[in-house]
């Protein structure tokens, strides 16, 4: 009973030791620009077509949710807003990181697994190099700068979905859908989905890398790392967002009450 | 000179070296034969700091390092060039990019002719040519393992560990690498540490061979010496290569 909990401590422990090597090679001898645009790129461009898709209907999915709320007070005019609202403060941030998580995420593990098992991790040392500057650093970067592009993608696709929804299914015309947008999306709900996000990207970007590089024993513990990544990014994810919220309302109201 | 001194590895419960002490004068092929799981590529993996003893000293021309830091370890490593038992050429890269990679590190005055020059310097010395475009996964096993040396060699390192150099290999390409090793060690005038499991080539080409048995010394000598000791392992391992020697 004890154990499998002291297990997941040590887990968690091992991987803020980890993040903080990443942070302090980062500070003390960085990885190159290339490298870091190389990651970001492929990083980008292997999830944007998935991302798009997804923000797309996920766009569909709140037009089609809020409509029947705004049409019971009569608010349909505020339907692009609302939807919009919630798909950057929560919706977005929160489907960026489950489809990072379950493709980025796994692949990088199984990547990084795969190195440690075969010595490459070794080879690196061996030459000279260190391997958290070589390797990791960049895989890292490339995946938190990455998470905001892919937001951003997400967003515009999922505008453009709750447009298209609200012509067909709520009746109302895309200038009327994006009228109120300004005016519901404000500064801080914005600042709060970019928020998330970062957390988000952090978390996956940590725990992916750690798990890769900390693999053991042959194909199976590649295996391991992968299942391990999918399972404390999820985990680690949902039980972050709830304190972001927690995070952000709290902030929101200091504020209120300050103005 | 490589110096083992009491050396003692414990993973655990289980001990798998046990005070291990010998020399390797400079300039000489030893080799350390046994079983499988007797210590030998851990031995291997403590002299370039991939692993830490338990206890003991461990001298790289008079440095003990048992304990440097990562960052202390890069002057011994830069001495030391290791192969390891897989080729662990990096997938992502070209076989050039491969080469490159060590000497990137430790030569970062060479123009992009002069690393082109010494990348296909280093290929050549394992008798590789034309590959230097192609990722490590379109070529044979064979000749990654190939690679894998000229990358070890290209930084000019002075001593060079191989863990199991051969295993997986077919007889004609074992040769080949055991030729290679010897040439390249007499070449390039290296120490060589060697962990094998063939004892045919520890007696064609080792200066010295040491037979680990559960993570002890129970044999040592030179060839000579060896085909002489009665110690029942060691007798098993020439059995296999007499064996070996009469079927060829």
């Amino acid at each position: 009973m004890l154990k499998p909990l002291l297990n997941v401590i040590d887990d968690i422990g091992e991987c803020l030791i980890f993040l903080r090597l990443i942070l302090r090679t980062a500070y003390r001898s960085p990885c190159t620009w290339e490298s870091i645009c190389e990651q970001t790129w492929k990083v980008s461009v292997q999830s944007t077509p998935t991302t798009a898709l997804a923000g797309f209907f996920v766009g569909a999915i709140m037009t089609v949710q809020f409509t029947m709320q705004t049409k019971a007070f009569g608010a349909l005019g505020y339907l692009g807003g609302l939807s919009t609202s919630a798909t950057v403060r929560e919706v977005g941030p929160l489907l960026i990181a489950f489809l990072l998580s379950g493709k980025v995420g796994a692949y990088t593990s199984a990547e990084l697994g795969t190195m440690r098992v075969t010595e490459q991790i070794d080879a690196i040392r061996c030459l000279g190099a260190n391997p958290i500057q070589e390797i990791i650093l960049p895989r890292f970067l490339g995946i938190v700068i990455s998470s905001f592009f892919l937001l951003a993608a997400g967003l515009i696709m999922s505008i453009f979905g709750g447009m298209l929804m609200g012509s067909v299914f709520s009746g109302i015309n895309p200038e009327e859908y994006v009228r109120h947008i300004p005016t519901i999306v404000t500064q801080f709900s914005i600042g709060n989905g970019l928020f998330k996000c970062l957390v988000f990207a952090l978390i996956l970007a940590s725990v992916c890398t750690y798990k890769g590089y900390s693999a053991t024993g042959g194909a199976k513990g590649v295996g391991r790392a992968v299942v391990g990544t999918a399972v404390m990014t999820m985990v680690g994810i949902v039980v972050f967002d709830w304190f972001t919220s927690l995070l952000s309302e709290t902030a929101l109201n200091l504020f209120r009450e300050g103005v | 000179m490589i110096t083992f001194r009491d050396v003692h590895k414990q993973f655990g419960e289980r001990e798998v070296l046990k005070g291990i002490t010998f020399e390797v004068p400079e300039g000489q092929i030893l080799f350390i034969l046994g079983t499988s799981g007797t210590g030998k590529s851990v031995l291997l993996k403590n002299i370039v700091g991939l692993m830490q003893p338990t206890s003991g000293q461990i001298l790289v021309d008079g440095t003990d390092v048992t304990r440097l830091s990562e960052e202390e370890l890069f002057p011994v490593r830069r001495k030391c060039g290791m192969v390891f038992q897989h080729p662990a050429l990096f997938d992502s890269l070209t076989i050039f990019e491969n080469v490159a990679f060590g000497l990137r590190k430790h030569y970062p005055e060479y123009s992009a002719a002069q690393l082109a020059e010494r990348v296909r310097e280093c290929l050549s010395l394992v008798y590789l040519s034309g590959v230097e475009d192609k990722k490590p996964q379109a070529i044979s096993y064979g000749m990654q393992k190939r690679v894998s040396l000229a990358r070890t060699v290209a930084v000019n390192p002075r001593i060079l560990l191989f863990d199991e150099p051969t295993t997986g290999l077919d007889p004609v390409t074992t040769r080949a690498i055991n030729d290679l090793i010897l040439e390249l060690s007499r070449k390039l005038k290296t120490t060589s540490l060697v962990v094998s499991h063939d004892m045919q080539c520890a007696l064609d080409i080792a200066d010295q061979i040491i037979v680990l048995d559960m993570g002890e010394i129970v044999a040592r000598g030179t060839p000579e010496e060896l085909r002489k000791n009665p110690h029942p392992l060691v007798r098993d391992f020439l059995k296999e290569a007499l064996d070996a020697e009469t079927a060829s």
